[in-house]
């Protein structure tokens, strides 16, 4: 119990440490800039300005390519009078300011705002003028939202934080991304399941018994209440553990692009899907387990704080059946790195894990499943699960044939123990006959798996197109010629002698699939290819990850491909238009549209 | 449960501290200040110079402008301690990110007494890999004999911090 107060007390520590060292914000940040058309002849400049920071009114600067389109003189707010000893009385703007700019569209459809401004900080500290661009549309009036993450020419070299956005960028936090609800959802799916499991289910009657307590007349609302408060104490212990393992993995995330330790945790998953499947026990020292069940069992039921802390000391107790599961949640989300979701996921999970107890409360006993052997289905189930995350988070260090081996390994096996090649008794009930349809799809698609591997695939979502003699159905079309660069100096030296053209930096590596779909479906695109044409096409190809190629991806803040990065005429990476997995060629042909209409 | 949440935990703590080692409060050291000694820049009449002249001296390179209140506002105590610590091998060198005039004017009124150059946006650059993260003014970085970074003063600066810097230094 101290071990776990003080893990989390260092955890907290480490990462204060962590936020002080950012106190001051980049100017991006501390002046966010946004634009929209407000009007056929205006144009509306918005900057939300950080808490403790400010803008001089008299140093913005407005100005819009085309020059075809005509700027009028910007309507500035008053703002608050601040005194200087040197310029004497300014005028700043604090908190948010909205700047009216009147535009004469001379005919043009798009345009680029380039604003200039400039700020300080109560702190003590000012800003170099900072230059930010947004791209408008001037035919669509209303509010419609700024064209374009606003572009910063100022500190060349990537500084946007789009790095973490969209795309194969990290494993797992991969899946984490938009789909929250569906991720809490499934987390309450997962905890609902876990309560189906030979050590807790059984449990359920003896609980509700206990927190109901004895010899009191209770009405049922009280005693659901009660349950509640029971789950209520269990949900809060595993969401402060969901934070605690989001906080830790936060700063592990650099980390875990390393092959060793990526097969770590692979180790421990399959350690624990082995676990499930009853080679061995997990679970607390027993020692520990029979103290805290000392403890609990001194508790009296019927009271509400009583039972709220029985709750919390049963999150501790947990069973052999619940910790290895557990154990993969956590170190799942900690891969994500996100505390919030963390928290809110893990405590879904105790919320599904205490809704049987719940149930059983409300309706008397009468909703409760049955025991039996069905439960055992259910522990090899997770068992399944956990070797699935164990594959699924060695795949980009591992080489493709040996991913579709172990995905093969795994289906062929779960398909034997779901009885695929098991003749079906004449009187197989339907759940047998379901299982063994399972079984048989799994069976095939490790097959599929197994001879892709073998015949020299190298694309895990076309197992089989090794066996394809001339690729019919893929598109055809010559590639795109790419000058390849090995390092960092090549490439500062490729981007110089292109001065004057965009340049497009592709990273590419053997095992990046979205990699290959851009190869395959986006660049073989003759729009595509028509864009492409005007401009220098680099690329870094990064599957050995020797240190050099490291310190490329270091520069551009990618922690692995797949990565595209364009740069100006003039050298300077553009902001806010890096693709990042794979795009149709659609839509990557307008992204190329943007970067070619960047001067 | 403990097991893993103690592991994470820990993980996290030196995962943490090794990523704020290598961010670095001084990072770098020693290349990044020689970038900022080979550095171009230009003086008040436009020649181009750059900082390697000054090599072995205890230099303190300092970022600021005109237009920057807390640079200015500390523009007297350096020029004291520019007449005060001069003999005994300390440098003062301001590089200032504004226009010549401007600065011409500001050197005259305040009477500074330590060379004065200007740079563009590319010193700003240098300047961040020296420590100065978010490219704010002023920045002041005090450099040892040898051409190691000694310290990497974001903001204004006191004189009784300015002194702690440079004494063990001499």
């Amino acid at each position: 119990m101290i071990l776990r107060w003080l893990a989390i007390l260092l955890v907290l520590c480490s990462s204060f440490a962590y936020a002080a060292e950012q106190d001051l914000l980049e100017p991006e940040k501390a002046f966010a800039f946004s634009a929209r058309v407000a009007a056929p002849d205006a144009i509306e400049v918005r900057y939300v300005i950080a808490k403790g920071y400010y803008m001089y009114r008299d140093k913005f600067r407005f100005a819009l390519e085309p020059s075809a389109v005509g700027a009028g003189p910007a309507e500035l707010p008053p703002g608050r009078l601040k005194k200087d000893e040197f310029f004497g009385e300014t005028q700043v703007y604090r908190d948010e300011v909205r700047i009216r700019l009147p535009i004469n569209l001379g005919g043009m459809e798009r345009a680029v705002l380039v604003a200039t401004s400039q700020g300080c900080a109560d702190a003590g500290v000012c800003y170099v003028p900072v230059e930010q661009k947004a791209e408008l549309l001037l035919t669509a009036v209303g509010n419609f939202p700024a064209g374009e993450e606003p572009l910063s020419r100022l500190f060349a070299g990537s500084r946007s934080p789009d790095a973490a956005a969209k795309g194969e960028d990290g494993l797992v936090a991969d899946l984490f991304h938009g789909e929250t609800w569906l991720l809490i959802a499934s987390f309450f799916g997962f905890g609902l399941l876990l309560s189906f499991t030979p050590c807790v289910l059984p449990m359920v009657p003896i609980l509700s018994g206990i927190i109901v307590g004895r010899g009191q007349h209770m009405t049922r609302a009280h005693g659901v209440l009660l349950s509640l408060a029971y789950v209520l104490g269990m949900a809060i212990t595993y969401a402060l553990a969901g934070v605690a393992a989001g906080l830790s993995g936060a700063m592990l995330s650099a980390a875990l692009q390393n092959p060793w330790v990526l097969g770590a945790f692979a180790a421990i998953f399959v350690a624990l899907a082995l676990s499930m499947f009853g080679f061995y026990e997990l679970q607390l020292p027993t020692a520990l387990q029979s103290r805290l069940a000392g403890a609990s069992s001194r508790l009296h039921g019927g009271h509400y704080t009583g039972v709220f802390v029985m709750g919390v000391l049963s999150a501790l107790i947990v069973g052999p059946c619940v910790a290895a599961p557990l154990a993969g949640a956590l170190l799942y989300i900690s891969q994500s790195g996100d505390a919030a979701l963390g928290g809110s996921a893990l405590f879904a999970m105790a919320l599904g894990m205490g809704a049987p107890l719940v149930a059983v409360g409300a309706s008397a006993g009468a909703l409760l499943p049955k025991a039996g052997p069905w439960m055992e289905t259910v522990k090899r189930f997770f068992g399944v699960m956990l070797l699935a995350v164990a594959i699924y988070l060695v795949s980009p260090v591992i080489p493709v044939t040996a991913q579709m081996l172990a995905w093969a390994a795994l289906l062929v096996f779960t398909g034997i123990y779901l009885r695929a090649i098991d003749p079906l008794p004449p009187a197989a009930r339907t759940f047998a006959r379901l299982s063994k349809g399972a079984g048989v799809i799994a069976l095939v698609a490790g097959i599929a798996f197994l001879v892709g591997a073998l015949s020299g695939s190298r694309d895990v979502l076309q197992p089989l197109s090794g066996l394809r003699g001339t690729a019919a159905g893929a598109p055809t079309g010559p590639g795109v010629a790419f000058q390849r660069v090995a390092d960092l100096a090549e490439l500062d030296a490729a981007i110089s002698a292109a001065s004057g053209k965009t340049v497009m930096l592709d990273f590419y590596a053997d095992w990046c699939v979205s990699c290959k779909e851009m190869e395959r479906y986006t660049f073989t695109d003759p729009a595509v290819q028509s864009r492409l044409a005007g401009m220098i096409k680099i690329q870094a190809d990064v599957t050995a990850n020797t240190a050099e190629h490291q310190a490329l991806l270091k520069r551009f803040r990618l922690f692995g491909p797949p990565g595209i990065v364009f740069f100006d005429p003039a050298g300077r990476e553009i902001q806010g238009l890096r693709v990042i997995g794979f795009q149709p060629a659609g839509k990557f042909a307008e992204v190329l549209d943007q970067a070619l209409a960047v001067r | 449960m403990a097991g893993v949440g103690g592991v994470a935990a820990a993980a996290g703590y030196f995962a943490n501290l090794w990523r704020i080692g290598a961010a670095g409060q001084v990072p770098a050291g020693d290349a990044a200040a020689a970038a900022i000694l080979d550095g171009p820049l230009q003086t008040l009449d436009g020649a181009t110079q750059n900082l390697s002249g000054f090599r072995g001296r205890i230099l303190v390179i300092n970022y600021w402008a005109t237009w920057c209140a807390p640079c200015r506002e500390e523009i007297p105590l350096f020029v004291r301690l520019q007449q005060e610590y001069g003999a005994k091998g300390v440098q003062f060198v301001g590089i200032a990110i504004d226009q010549p005039d401007k600065v011409r004017d500001f050197a005259r009124e305040f009477r500074i007494n330590y060379p004065l150059l200007i740079a563009g946006i590319d010193a700003m650059e240098l300047s961040r890999k020296a420590g100065n993260k978010a490219g704010v003014l002023p920045y002041t970085l005090v450099l040892g004999r040898p051409g190691n970074i000694a310290a990497s003063l974001v903001g204004g600066i006191s004189e009784m911090r300015m002194r702690a810097q440079l004494d063990p230094l001499l």
